[in-house]
């Protein structure tokens, strides 16, 4: 039996530790450890409710406009204070632009290397390639000309010894099942990704007026003043800027960002049946569409056991069983033991050094009702799926058939609850963004051209206590911020973030949370290189945030991987 | 295109040195539109759209070294690259290097980089920077001036300067922070 620790796991935000037991070539345990304690909740209170949000976009210094709105949904929601529906599209037109960035630069940049061979991409012939690329997608940036001067690129780096930032990846493992031209064609997508992650903060700071930490925000609304007269503000002009940015970058979403997950579906059908871990999965409603948030563009519900048909809808944010459900159990993280509901929800450091028979992270165990909970992209697409959504219908339907069209596999939803599975609804989830970000800039668009041009509504808040949570379906995830407020000043402040639901380490009874669940059962062909291991951990697309950032010009320690 | 990027969280005591400084020079000089003053934070690889195609890129962080606690250096790209091997793998990688190895594959990344470094005292969770650390944002955000000029670029001095918004430190320390 080898014991192996990777710490810390790279290519992902922050920082996480991960340990498994191997036996017989097969992970038989698992546990997740974060090694940062986040304290941005005990500076929270004690602060001015309207002010919140500026603090809590901090929370992280990727996902940082997920807080911010969240944030301002919960105190708006402690006030039962409605929002113009202008102020909703501008939020949701940020959430979207925010997400399309997050997922492609967690698929490309972070996580596409797991499955890419670099060092194959120099035997690869460019027309073959270009070929087999106008087969699977009318993307027009696969010329072989373009392929071929992107493998120059790779050959000089081959070539000069020095990989650089690549010479950490598992070059010629075993696992590595992709043919030089379809490495290269992925590859080449890696690198034009990088324009496309520029367009969707384009469309973040054009609404936020600045990202990261958008500061457009208010309790109440947006502050964006609209005038289609003036030149300073919101006007045709602007929104006519990101028509055209959303018509450069939707076509990489749907025909290479979709077309690529599902060609990685084809060649390693393997992790379609690997990582299912905890299939309970949670999804919170977001895109509302009007001022009291009552019809949405996107489909929350609770599903248990892995049953689709058993599929739980939360149609409103005032859910009254979400909101006794969530507890969070300290039992196994370094903090003072006990289970609180959110709003009674402590943070008294507790730590112990790693014990992975008591205490052994920074995270708590969020639990629904008891159960750990499984929350991400592939939650919202597995929930839209069972509960008729169509657009996930629609975007889940071309998967599968992109998928099939490469080489005759046949995938279920049922197989997407799997390591694969989540790739694949990150990608999907995308897709579905990319259409509802037309609708809603044609909202708004709508609203403004019919006069209105209302963006916030004052608070006003009462002398005694109010409790308020709201929620975001953030790009990894169920985000819930959960707020006691007295005289318009925080006395207490909890969120329930994606990566807490997915990193959850053991409960007070001992069962453990999705990542820990999902590595059980994984082959790990060579216990120096747990590529194998790193595939399903960075499926969950995992985020530490909230660290400490600083380079070192002498050069210390760099990451291990430890096996014992 | 020029970009002045400050890098670093305000709630991590010293590591907050890169907005700070970001915050003085902005309220001490003024440049034309063409120069953008960003205080980023802690962004890992969204860093990559801000160095996109720029001419050049001055980036203000905490930078470790064997000199005083204390220390200005500047730093140019090199000086990183030969080290790259040993580079500290931090709590917030990918960061900065992997940013600019990848546009420099994808033919965007800077014309030239230049590093404004400070060595820290401690980077601990904190509502403050060290008093050694933030006596120097006003020299550092001379330096940055003195860099934009020598490079050709527009950069006066404001005059009055306004007053810098760090809203991230406690009340009476702004004060001290603003003064020093």
């Amino acid at each position: 039996m080898a014991r192996i620790t990777i710490d810390p796991v790279t290519r992902i935000e922050g920082h996480l530790r991960v340990d498994v037991e191997v036996d017989g070539g097969v992970v038989n345990k698992a546990w997740a450890s974060c090694t940062m304690w986040r304290g941005l909740e005990t500076i929270l209170r004690g602060r001015d409710a309207r002010e919140g949000w500026v603090f809590a976009q901090r929370f992280c210094g990727v996902c940082t406009t997920v807080h911010a709105v969240a944030s301002v949904r919960a105190v708006e929601d402690a006030l039962s204070l409605e929002i113009p529906p202008n102020a909703q599209y501008i939020r949701n037109l940020i959430l979207i632009g925010h997400a399309l960035h997050d997922n492609i630069v967690h698929f490309y940049h972070l996580s596409s290397l797991d499955f890419i061979d670099i060092l194959q991409i120099p035997k690869a012939d460019p027309r073959k390639a270009a070929s087999i690329a106008e087969g699977y997608s009318s993307w027009t940036g696969n010329s072989w000309q373009e392929l071929a001067a992107v493998q120059t690129k790779v050959k000089g780096l081959v070539a000069s010894g020095q990989l650089g930032i690549f010479s950490h990846g598992y070059w010629g493992h075993p696992a590595m099942k992709l043919s030089p031209e379809v490495n290269l064609i992925l590859f080449s997508h890696y690198l034009q990704a990088l324009e496309f992650q520029r367009k969707s903060c384009q469309v973040v700071a054009i609404l936020g007026g600045k990202t990261p930490h958008i500061q457009n925000l208010a309790v109440g609304g947006v502050m964006n003043a609209i005038n289609l007269n003036s030149l300073a503000t919101l006007n045709m002009d602007r929104l006519g800027m990101l028509q055209s940015i959303l018509e450069d970058l939707i076509p990489f979403v749907q025909q290479v960002f979709l077309a690529d997950t599902c060609l990685l579906a084809a060649y390693y059908p393997e992790y379609l049946h690997l990582g299912r871990g905890v299939d309970n999965y949670l999804a919170v409603p977001d895109l509302p569409t009007d001022a009291a948030a009552t019809k949405f563009d996107l489909p929350g519900g609770v599903i248990m056991n892995g049953d689709l048909a058993s599929v739980r809808s939360i149609t409103s944010w005032k859910d009254a069983e979400f909101r006794k459900a969530v507890a969070e159990d300290n039992t196994r993280a370094w903090y003072q033991g006990g289970k609180f509901p959110p709003y009674q929800g402590q943070q008294t450091p507790d730590y112990t050094d790693f014990n992975p028979d008591a205490k052994y992270t920074w995270v708590k165990a969020p639990r629904y009702n008891g159960s750990p909970m499984q929350a991400g992209p592939l939650s919202t697409v597995l929930v839209g799926y069972a509960s008729g959504h169509a657009k996930t219908r629609k975007w889940t339907d071309t998967a599968f058939d992109r998928i099939a069209a490469v080489n005759g596999l046949k995938v279920t939803p049922n197989d997407l609850q799997s390591t694969m599975g989540r790739y694949l609804g990150r990608a999907i989830r995308s897709s579905i963004l990319s259409d509802l970000a037309l609708e809603q800039l044609q909202a708004l668009t709508t609203n403004i051209l019919n006069g209105d041009d209302t963006t916030y509504n004052a608070p006003t808040f009462p002398a005694g206590e109010v409790m308020g949570m709201g929620m975001h379906e953030a790009p990894r995830g169920s985000l819930s911020h959960w707020v006691v407020i007295e005289k318009g000043v925080f006395t207490n402040y909890q969120a329930v973030v994606p990566t807490t639901w997915n990193a959850s380490p053991r409960d007070e009874l001992g069962v453990p949370g999705p990542y820990e669940t999902s590595l059980i059962g994984t082959p790990v062909v060579d216990p120096e290189k747990p590529l194998e291991v790193l595939r399903t951990v960075h499926s969950f697309d995992p985020c530490m945030a909230c660290s400490c950032h600083t380079l070192d010009a002498t050069g210390k320690e760099i990451a291990a991987v430890k096996v014992q | 295109m020029i970009s002045v990027i400050g890098l670093g969280n305000v709630f991590l005591g010293d590591d907050g040195f890169g907005p700070l400084v970001i915050e003085s020079f902005r309220c001490a000089y003024s440049c034309l539109p063409s120069v953008e003053v960003l205080d980023l934070g802690t962004p890992g690889l969204d860093l990559a759209p801000y160095l996109y195609d720029k001419h050049l890129v001055i980036v203000v962080d905490t930078v470790h070294s064997d000199t005083d606690i204390g220390t200005l250096s500047m730093f140019c790209e090199e000086d990183f690259m030969t080290h790259k091997a040993k580079l500290r793998i931090t709590g917030h990688d990918p960061g900065l290097w992997d940013s600019i190895a990848h546009l420099r594959l994808a033919g965007h990344a800077p014309s030239e980089l230049i590093v404004l470094g400070i060595n820290p005292e401690s980077c601990e969770f904190a509502d403050r920077i060290s008093q050694r650390i933030s006596s120097t944002a006003a020299r550092a955000a001379g330096m940055i001036a003195q860099t934009l000029i020598e490079h050709g670029v527009a950069c006066t001095a404001r005059d009055p300067a306004t007053v810098p918004d760090l809203w991230w430190l406690r009340i009476g320390h702004v004060k001290q922070a603003a003064a020093a």
